[in-house]
């Protein structure tokens, strides 16, 4: 899809520190400028503790800045008077599935924001079915939620954001306690959300193969940005990615081995598709 | 095992009974306490007892989920007959072991009291085997309402009921996964003093207890992330209609109540 | 056998409308000194086998094996099997509740009834195992730790039994990419170095297939696939229709061979995968 260059969040050196709290306070954030185009995918990856989910939570005002400010369609998070548009605005997902949802049904945890939101029944119950129908939940609605998989979920949850038509999603880490199939399912929604109905994304991932559908890359480390860009660009940036005990996508880490033995493959490569064709093109030279 | 573990006592159903409104079942539930509590006569009361059968069979539930549920009350019907059979005189003598009679009116009686027991415990048991323990929070809750004019903030109330209800199949799940862990450590939880397996629950008590204010914590963020804020308007996705059916079983109740005290049963 | 199941079944509920069969006549045995995986898709049963395998559950019906004994329901038998086989419960942090490192990890040798030397060896033990400086740590609490120090001091937890089984549900779920690779690794050298008998219950055999012997592939309760790990990962389609992908190295030989390249594809590393590209080379001058 053709990308509009529409800013949808924009944060400007946004900081940030636990302070008040036990812990000696080390700065959570500093210094991070971010903007999220409208319809973009953007992953954060960085080691545990740099920020990622503080970041997130800055930018749905879940928490507010110490330093900076976050401005989401033109709305400043500080501005508390108006931060239910922002909830509105901008969806979140959380890690554990469990957490999240709220209802004793699926179609009424499904219904949760719009109620909050004060919708007549009538258009409530229009719009669950319209999202279950299209998240392919149908058969679940009627369900409580402790019966389901990790990743039926998960996508309950994005279900219930993705009803209150947000034009951003954030999420943290929503795969990172499923299985293969569910992680497959969730990422292939969002996908597909973002594809389809133009939904920004902000993905925080510990998984190199799933960072790299996004449309940019975004590396925190110590609470700072220390690097952002296409993921063919950042997943090939091993030495940074290695000093920050991350690493890239198989197929990358694979190429830079071959690279120092002498094979001339394509620079930027990314899947494991692009590596097998790099290879064999080599070796049709031969 | 979360599939294991059922909410209350609640069996999924589509019968006429499973669909009425939560908040006509309660006071209608009211009302037939109220009329049992007022039937004089043994006609009246197996009347009433014929009706709650009938009920069941509408309501398609195993009859023996029924009988689990009036076993508690055993006892308790028990001891009520053998109170009256051996302390209540008037009547014909039936039975005379050297000192202690057992005269008509007090088998009367005793079977009387004891009847109209089981026809109170297997209305209630109707009630909460076809009504999910949400609905009967709300059908409750309603006629709580009036307390929100004295300060009782209900709709909260209900939202801490409902939370309530969904976690605790979950919660449930975690003590029973953490307990199975630190067996697994050498934990033992059965033997020794009282103070001994007071003490050995520690183990137990200290993460659940951290482990439920992780989820609290996650869980109000994720409310907030959704737009719930204290004290703000909402609305429901099922608007609490009353349909005809529910007028009917209303009117039947009072219907019921009429006749019983026209032709005083 | 060393450690096994023949015919284990076992129904979760059962005689109600909830009656939930999680495994269904499970037969599988393993060898001393063997580096096992259990996969499957999510409710598969994997976790109600490894509760079995320290007695933890009671069979339905069939028996559990411990050196080519069945395991009974007599309390002191129990409490010494689990002495010897030691299960790490997924997110194992979860269950601290100590307000030191040292209190956390003697739980278990405390449990059993050994002396306070006997425990601060133990504890001291387990912690270097798991590649922890024990001294440093000992009044450490354990809830200030990181993420994938509190995951190596849960495990230590458990190694302060000293076991000769060490079984683990999804050891890695939860860590950063550097953790995941780094408890691997410990364990391999656990596996290697003193002979510990590893069990791991994993989704993820991108980090987990390079350390196998043996596999045991679990869906709805039943043994589909089992036995050495090659021949396991060598049914590549049955895998990937129940929802388990190989390890992307491996997929990429597998690519290789498609075009006509002559690779081996029993890959499940880097370096592995590196030294067989590499002989292409050769063929190339």
């Amino acid at each position: 899809m053709v990308k509009q260059s529409e800013i949808m969040i924009e944060a400007r050196a946004l900081a940030y520190d636990y302070s008040g709290e036990e812990e000696p306070s080390s700065p959570a954030l500093s210094g991070v400028n971010l903007t999220v185009h409208r319809g973009e995918y953007l992953t954060l990856i960085g080691p545990n503790g740099s920020g990622k989910t503080t970041l997130l939570k800055l930018l749905n005002a879940l928490l507010t800045p110490s330093d900076g400010e976050v401005i989401v369609e033109g709305i400043s998070t500080v501005d508390e008077e108006r931060t239910p548009q922002i909830h509105k605005i901008c969806g979140m997902i959380f890690q554990n599935p469990d957490n999240q949802l709220v209802a004793t049904t699926v179609e009424e945890d499904i219904a949760f924001g719009l109620e909050n939101l004060a919708l007549p029944s009538v258009e409530i119950r229009r719009r669950v079915v319209d999202v279950a129908g299209l998240l392919g939940l149908n058969h679940l609605l009627q369900k409580p939620p402790h019966m389901l998989s990790g990743g039926e979920k998960q996508r309950v949850a994005i279900a219930g954001v993705l009803a209150m038509q947000p034009g951003c999603i954030l999420m943290d880490e929503p795969t990172a306690m499923l299985d293969p199939a569910g992680r497959n399912d969730v990422i292939e929604t969002v996908r597909m959300l973002n594809r389809d109905q133009g939904i920004s994304v902000v993905h925080v991932t510990h998984f190199p193969e799933e960072a790299v559908y996004a449309d940019r890359v975004v590396v925190l480390d110590q609470g700072r940005m220390v690097r952002q860009g296409p993921p063919a660009e950042v997943f090939n940036d091993l030495q940074l990615l290695h000093s920050l005990g991350l690493r890239g996508t198989t197929a990358v880490e694979l190429a830079a081995m071959l690279r120092e033995d002498g094979f001339a493959l394509q620079p930027q490569l990314l899947h494991c598709r692009e590596l097998v064709e790099s290879l064999c093109s080599l070796e049709l030279k031969s | 095992m979360s599939r294991s573990i059922t909410m209350g006592q609640y069996l999924p159903g589509n019968s006429f009974i499973h669909l009425l409104n939560p908040r006509i079942k309660v006071l209608s539930l009211l009302l037939v306490l109220f009329l049992l509590f007022s039937i004089q006569t043994y006609t009246g009361l197996i009347s009433l007892f014929l009706v709650v059968l009938i009920l069941i069979a509408v309501a398609r539930v195993p009859f023996r989920y029924f009988l689990r549920g009036l076993r508690p009350i055993l006892y308790i019907a028990l001891f009520a007959l053998v109170i009256y059979f051996f302390f209540t005189r008037g009547g014909v003598v039936l039975l005379r072991v050297g000192i202690i009679t057992v005269e008509s009116e007090g088998v009367r009686e005793g079977l009387f009291v004891v009847t109209r027991l089981i026809t109170l415990v297997l209305f209630s048991l109707l009630l909460t085997l076809t009504t999910t323990p949400l609905s009967l929070t709300y059908g409750m809750g309603y006629f709580l309402k009036p307390l929100r004019y004295i300060g009782l903030p209900t709709e909260e109330v209900a939202m801490i009921m409902a939370i309530s209800l969904r976690f605790i199949p979950t919660l449930m799940e975690e003590s029973q996964r953490l307990m199975r862990a630190q067996i697994a450590r050498g934990a033992d939880f059965e033997t020794g003093s009282i103070f001994r397996r007071a003490k050995s629950l520690v183990p137990l008590i200290v993460p659940l207890f951290v482990s439920a204010f992780r989820r609290a914590d996650e869980l109000a963020l994720a409310m907030e992330a959704r737009g719930y804020r204290l004290g703000a308007i909402r609305t429901r996705m099922y608007e609490d209609t009353i349909a005809p059916r529910d007028w009917m079983v209303l009117a039947i109740t009072l219907a019921l109540i009429a006749v019983t005290f026209t032709i005083g049963l | 056998m060393f450690i096994g199941t023949e015919k284990l079944t076992h129904t979760y509920m059962p005689g109600t409308p909830f009656a939930m069969e999680a495994l269904k006549e499970v037969s599988f045995s393993l060898s001393r000194g063997e580096f096992a995986l259990i996969i499957g898709p999510s409710g598969s049963g994997k976790s109600t086998l490894i509760q079995h395998l320290n007695g933890l559950l009671k069979p339905t019906s069939g028996q559990v094996f411990f050196e080519d004994r069945a395991i009974g329901s007599d309390k002191t038998e129990l409490l010494k099997l689990r002495r010897r086989i030691g299960l790490v419960f997924q997110m194992p942090e979860e269950q601290f509740f100590s307000e030191t490192v040292f209190d956390e990890v003697a739980f278990a040798p405390r449990n059993l009834g050994l002396d306070e030397e006997q425990v601060r060896t133990g504890v001291k033990d387990a912690l270097e195992k798991v590649g922890l400086d024990a001294e440093l740590l000992y009044d450490r609490h354990p809830f200030q730790l990181s993420a994938g120090q509190k995951r190596l001091v849960a495990l230590a937890a458990v190694l302060s039994l000293n076991p000769e089984v060490l079984i683990l549900d999804e050891p890695t779920a939860g860590l950063d990419p550097a953790g995941r690779r780094h408890l691997f690794l410990l364990l391999d050298r656990l596996n290697r170095d003193t002979g510990l008998s590893v069990l791991v219950c994993t989704h993820h055999l991108d980090e987990a297939a390079a350390f196998a012997n043996t596999v045991l592939v679990l869906q709805g309760g039943k043994v589909i696939l089992s036995g050495p790990a090659e021949e396991v990962f060598a049914k590549r389609d049955q895998l990937y229709n129940l929802g388990l992908a190989l390890p992307a190295v491996t997929e990429i030989m597998y690519g290789l061979v498609e075009k006509k390249l002559p690779v081996r594809t029993n890959i499940y590393t880097i370096d592995e995968a590196r030294k067989e590209i590499n002989k292409l080379k050769g063929r190339q001058e």
